[in-house]
C-alpha cells in the first residue's frame, strides 16, 4: 500500500519544479494582473482601486476597438491559409517523391529565423520604391504597391510574411499526423477501388482530426497574439491599420505606464481566447459527429 | 586555544576588511545608445574605469523605451541604476514621480554655469525650476546630402540656412523619373521616379517633429504656457502641414510613405535626407558615399529646428557613497565630452563642442544648434509625444503625409486627442 502511494506520488514530484515556475511566473502574475486591472497604477507608488472603470473605458476606446478588429482581420487572413497550405505541403512532402527531404527543410527553414529578422527581411522585400517584390511585379505591368505604408496593403503584407514564416511549423505537425496513419487503411481503401480524393476525404482526413484540432488551436492562439512582425514591420501603422490587441496592451502598459488599463486589455484578450477555443472545440465536435 | 582562535578571527576580519576596502565601488550606468554611439560611450566608460581604480562602472545599453520600462520597475523595487541617461524632455515624467535626484547644487559645486553650455541643452535639464541633470549633448534635425548627386545635377550644396523656395528648387532638380525628367519638366512621370530629391520621415513620429519645427519657425509652440492644452493658431498649423504634404503629393520630390528613408539615402536613391546626427556613423560607414550636412530650410519667418539633448541623471537611492561616486563620474564625463562628438551628437559643453567643428559633416548641426527648439517638458511626455503607432501625433502625420488626407480635420482630431490625454 505504502509502496503504491510512493509510486503514485513520483510523477507529482517530477512536476514540482515546473509547477513552482508556473505558479511564480504565470499563474501568480495572472491572478495579480486581474487585481491590477481594477486599479490605476503606474508601477511607482500605491495602486488606486477604481473598480471596473478600466474595462468600461476600454469598450468605448476607439483605438482598442480598432486593434480588436485588426486582429480578427489578421486571423481571417492567416488562419485558413496556414491550415490549408500547411496541410497541402504536408501531403506533398509525404509522397514518395524526389527531393522531398529538401522541400521539407526549405519549407520549415524560415520558422527557425528570429521574428525580428524575418520582419527586417520582408521590409526590404516590400519596400515600395526599391523593393524586389515591386520590381518583379513591374514586369507584369503592375504599378508600385505601397505594401507597408498603405492602409489597405499593410495588413495583407504582414499576413504574407507570417504565412511564409510559420507555415513550416504547421506542415511538420500535419506530416507527423500523416505518418501516424497506418498505410494498410489506405491500401484497403485502394483495393476497394477508392480514388485518391476518396482516400483523402474518407480515410486520411478523419484520422488527421486530432492533429487538425491541435494545429487549429495553436494557429488561432498564435494569430490572436500576433506582435513581433507587426512591431518590426509597421509598428502598428499606417494610421493604426495594423495595430493589434497585444501591441495595444504593450503600448498602454509598458510605454504609457498605465498598468491597470494594460492589464484590463490582457484580461479581455484572455476572455476572447477562451471563447475562441470553446467555439472551435464545439465546431470540431459537430464536424466529428457528422 | 581561545587566544589562538581570537587571533585567527581578528586576522580574518582584517583580511576581509582590506579586501572590501580594496575592491572598487560598483556603479551601474544605463543609456539608450544602441548604435555606434553606444561604442563611443563604452569607450569613455572604459577610460574612466582604467583611470579610476577605486570605481568600476558597468555600462548597459538598450533602446530607450524598454530602458525606461526597466528603470521604472527597478526603481519601484528600490534598485535603480546609479546613473541614467535620457533626453531633456524625458525628465518631467520621472522627476514628477520623485525618481531623480535634484542636482542643482552638484552642478554648481562642480563649477558649471549656464554660460558654459548651449542654451537649449542647459534649459533642458530643468523641470519646475529644479535642475535634475547634467547636459551632455544636443541633437537636432539637419539635411544630409549626397555630394555626388549634387555634383551630377550641377548644384553647389548650401553651407547655411536656405529659404523654403531655394530648398524646393534644389529638391526638384534632384528628382528624376526614368526618362531623366524633373517634376517641373513636361511629361514628367510621377509613377516612375528613380531618384528622389528629398527623403523625409512620414511613417513615424518624426513627421510630427518636422511639423513642430515649422510651427516654431512661425513663432508658435504646441501647448499653452501651462502645458495643459493644445494652443497654436490653426492657420500656422495648416501652413506647416501643407508645406510637408506638398513635398510629397504636389511636387513629388519626396516618396510617399518611405519605410526606410535612411537606407534610401545611403544607397543613393534619395539625394537629401532630413534626419539627426545619430545617423552620422551610418553615413561614415557607407562605402562610396560622400556626404555633408546643412540646416533644414527656413520655410517661414524665423530660424528654428526641432532638437533634443541627452542628459545624465542620478536616480534617487539610499547609498550616499554610490551617489557621490556617480556624481564624480558624471562630472568627469561632461568635462571629457569632446570625444562624445565622435558619436555624432553635438556636445553641450562649449569647450567640448569646439572639437566637433573639426569633424566632417557637422556643419549643418553646428549651424542649427542656436536655433534648436525642444518639445514641451511635461510629465505626460511618454503618452503625448509618443512614437507608438497609436499615438495621435503619429496617426496625424501618417494621415496627412502618407494618405494625403484633408489637413484641417486631421489636425483638429490630433488636437482633441492630445487635449484628452492632457486632461487625464
Amino acid at each position: 500500500m505504502k509502496k503504491n502511494l510512493r509510486l503514485s506520488l513520483v510523477p507529482y514530484l517530477f512536476l514540482i519544479p515546473y509547477l513552482f515556475a508556473f505558479i511564480a511566473f504565470r499563474f501568480g502574475p495572472s491572478i495579480a494582473g486581474f487585481f491590477v486591472s481594477l486599479t490605476k497604477w503606474n508601477i511607482i507608488g500605491t495602486p488606486k482601486f477604481i473598480g471596473f472603470e478600466n474595462y468600461s473605458e476600454l469598450f468605448s476606446d476607439p483605438s482598442f476597438i480598432t486593434s480588436l478588429v485588426n486582429t480578427l482581420y489578421f486571423m481571417a487572413l492567416t488562419v485558413p491559409a496556414l491550415i490549408v497550405l500547411g496541410l497541402l505541403i504536408a501531403l506533398l512532402v509525404d509522397q514518395d517523391l524526389k527531393g522531398r527531404t529538401a522541400t521539407r527543410t526549405f519549407v520549415f527553414m524560415p520558422y527557425v529565423i528570429m521574428s525580428t529578422v524575418v520582419g527586417v527581411i520582408w521590409m526590404w522585400i516590400f519596400d515600395t520604391h526599391f523593393g524586389i517584390l515591386n520590381y518583379y511585379l513591374s514586369f507584369l505591368g503592375i504599378k508600385p504597391i505601397a505594401w507597408l505604408s498603405s492602409v489597405n496593403w499593410a495588413m495583407p503584407a504582414v499576413a504574407i510574411t507570417t504565412i511564409w514564416w510559420t507555415v513550416g511549423f504547421n506542415m511538420i505537425l500535419f506530416l507527423a499526423g500523416l505518418q501516424d496513419i497506418p498505410e494498410e487503411l489506405k491500401e484497403a481503401a485502394r483495393i476497394d477501388g477508392a480514388s485518391n480524393w476518396q482516400i483523402f476525404w474518407n480515410v486520411t482526413f478523419p484520422l488527421l482530426r486530432p492533429t487538425t484540432v491541435v494545429v487549429l488551436m495553436l494557429t488561432l492562439i498564435n494569430s490572436f497574439e500576433v506582435f513581433d512582425q507587426v512591431y518590426v514591420m509597421t509598428g502598428g501603422g499606417p494610421s493604426m491599420a495594423t495595430l493589434t490587441v497585444i501591441q495595444y496592451m504593450y503600448f498602454q502598459a509598458f510605454q504609457y505606464f498605465r498598468l491597470g488599463y494594460g492589464s484590463a486589455v490582457a484580461y479581455v484578450v484572455f476572455a476572447f481566447l477562451i471563447i475562441l477555443v470553446l467555439v472551435e472545440r464545439q465546431l470540431l465536435k459537430k464536424v466529428g459527429e457528422a | 586555544m581561545k587566544f589562538k582562535s581570537g587571533v585567527l578571527m581578528v586576522l580574518g576580519l582584517l583580511v576581509i576588511g582590506v579586501l572590501v576596502m580594496a575592491s572598487p565601488i560598483e556603479l551601474t550606468f544605463w543609456g539608450g545608445w544602441t548604435g555606434p554611439d553606444g561604442d563611443v560611450m563604452r569607450g569613455l566608460v572604459d577610460e574612466y574605469n582604467s583611470t579610476h581604480p577605486d570605481v568600476h562602472i558597468t555600462f548597459t545599453t538598450m533602446q530607450w523605451t524598454p530602458l525606461f520600462t526597466k528603470f521604472m520597475t527597478s526603481a519601484a523595487v528600490g534598485n535603480p541604476p546609479d546613473i541614467l541617461g535620457m533626453h531633456g524632455p524625458d525628465i518631467p515624467q520621472f522627476a514628477a514621480l520623485n525618481l531623480l535626484s535634484p542636482l542643482g547644487k552638484v552642478v554648481e559645486n562642480a563649477g558649471f554655469t549656464a554660460t558654459q553650455f548651449a542654451t537649449a541643452a542647459w534649459n533642458g535639464t530643468f523641470y519646475n525650476g529644479v535642475q535634475y541633470a547634467f547636459p551632455l549633448d544636443l541633437h537636432m534635425n539637419a539635411i544630409f546630402y549626397n555630394k555626388a548627386l549634387f555634383e551630377k545635377a550641377g548644384i553647389t550644396p548650401p553651407t547655411g540656412w536656405v529659404s523654403g523656395q531655394q530648398f524646393l528648387n534644389i529638391a526638384i532638380k534632384l528628382t528624376l523619373d526614368k526618362n531623366g525628367k524633373n517634376p517641373n519638366d513636361p511629361g514628367f512621370d510621377p509613377n516612375n521616379i528613380v531618384q528622389y530629391g528629398f527623403g523625409l520621415y512620414s511613417l513615424n513620429w518624426h513627421a510630427f517633429l518636422q511639423w513642430y519645427e515649422l510651427l516654431a519657425q512661425q513663432g508658435y509652440g504646441f501647448l499653452n504656457s501651462q502645458n495643459t492644452k493644445v494652443d497654436y493658431p490653426t492657420e500656422a498649423g495648416l501652413k506647416a502641414w501643407q508645406w510637408l504634404q506638398n513635398l510629397v503629393f504636389k511636387y513629388h520630390v519626396s516618396p510617399v510613405g518611405a519605410t526606410n528613408p535612411l537606407n534610401d539615402f545611403l544607397i543613393g536613391k534619395t539625394a537629401m535626407l532630413e534626419d539627426g546626427p545619430w545617423e552620422i556613423p551610418a553615413c561614415q560607414a557607407q562605402k562610396g558615399l560622400e556626404w555633408g550636412t546643412f540646416p533644414i530650410p527656413q520655410v517661414f519667418g524665423k530660424k528654428a529646428v526641432w532638437g533634443s539633448g541627452h542628459v545624465l541623471t542620478i536616480p534617487v537611492q539610499s547609498n550616499k557613497v554610490k551617489m557621490q561616486a556617480a556624481e564624480n563620474f558624471v562630472i568627469w564625463l561632461i568635462k571629457n565630452s569632446s570625444k562624445w562628438a565622435l558619436s555624432g551628437n553635438i556636445p553641450a559643453l562649449n569647450t567640448a563642442r569646439e572639437y566637433a567643428y573639426s569633424l566632417p559633416g557637422r556643419t549643418g548641426f553646428l549651424e542649427s544648434a542656436p536655433y534648436e527648439v525642444m518639445l514641451p517638458r511635461i510629465p505626460m511626455e511618454a503618452e503625448v509625444f509618443s512614437a507608438a503607432s497609436v499615438s495621435p501625433i503619429v496617426v496625424a502625420g501618417q494621415d496627412i503625409m502618407v494618405r494625403d488626407q484633408d489637413i484641417l480635420p486631421v489636425m483638429e482630431w490630433m488636437n482633441s486627442q492630445i487635449d484628452q490625454i492632457l486632461s487625464r
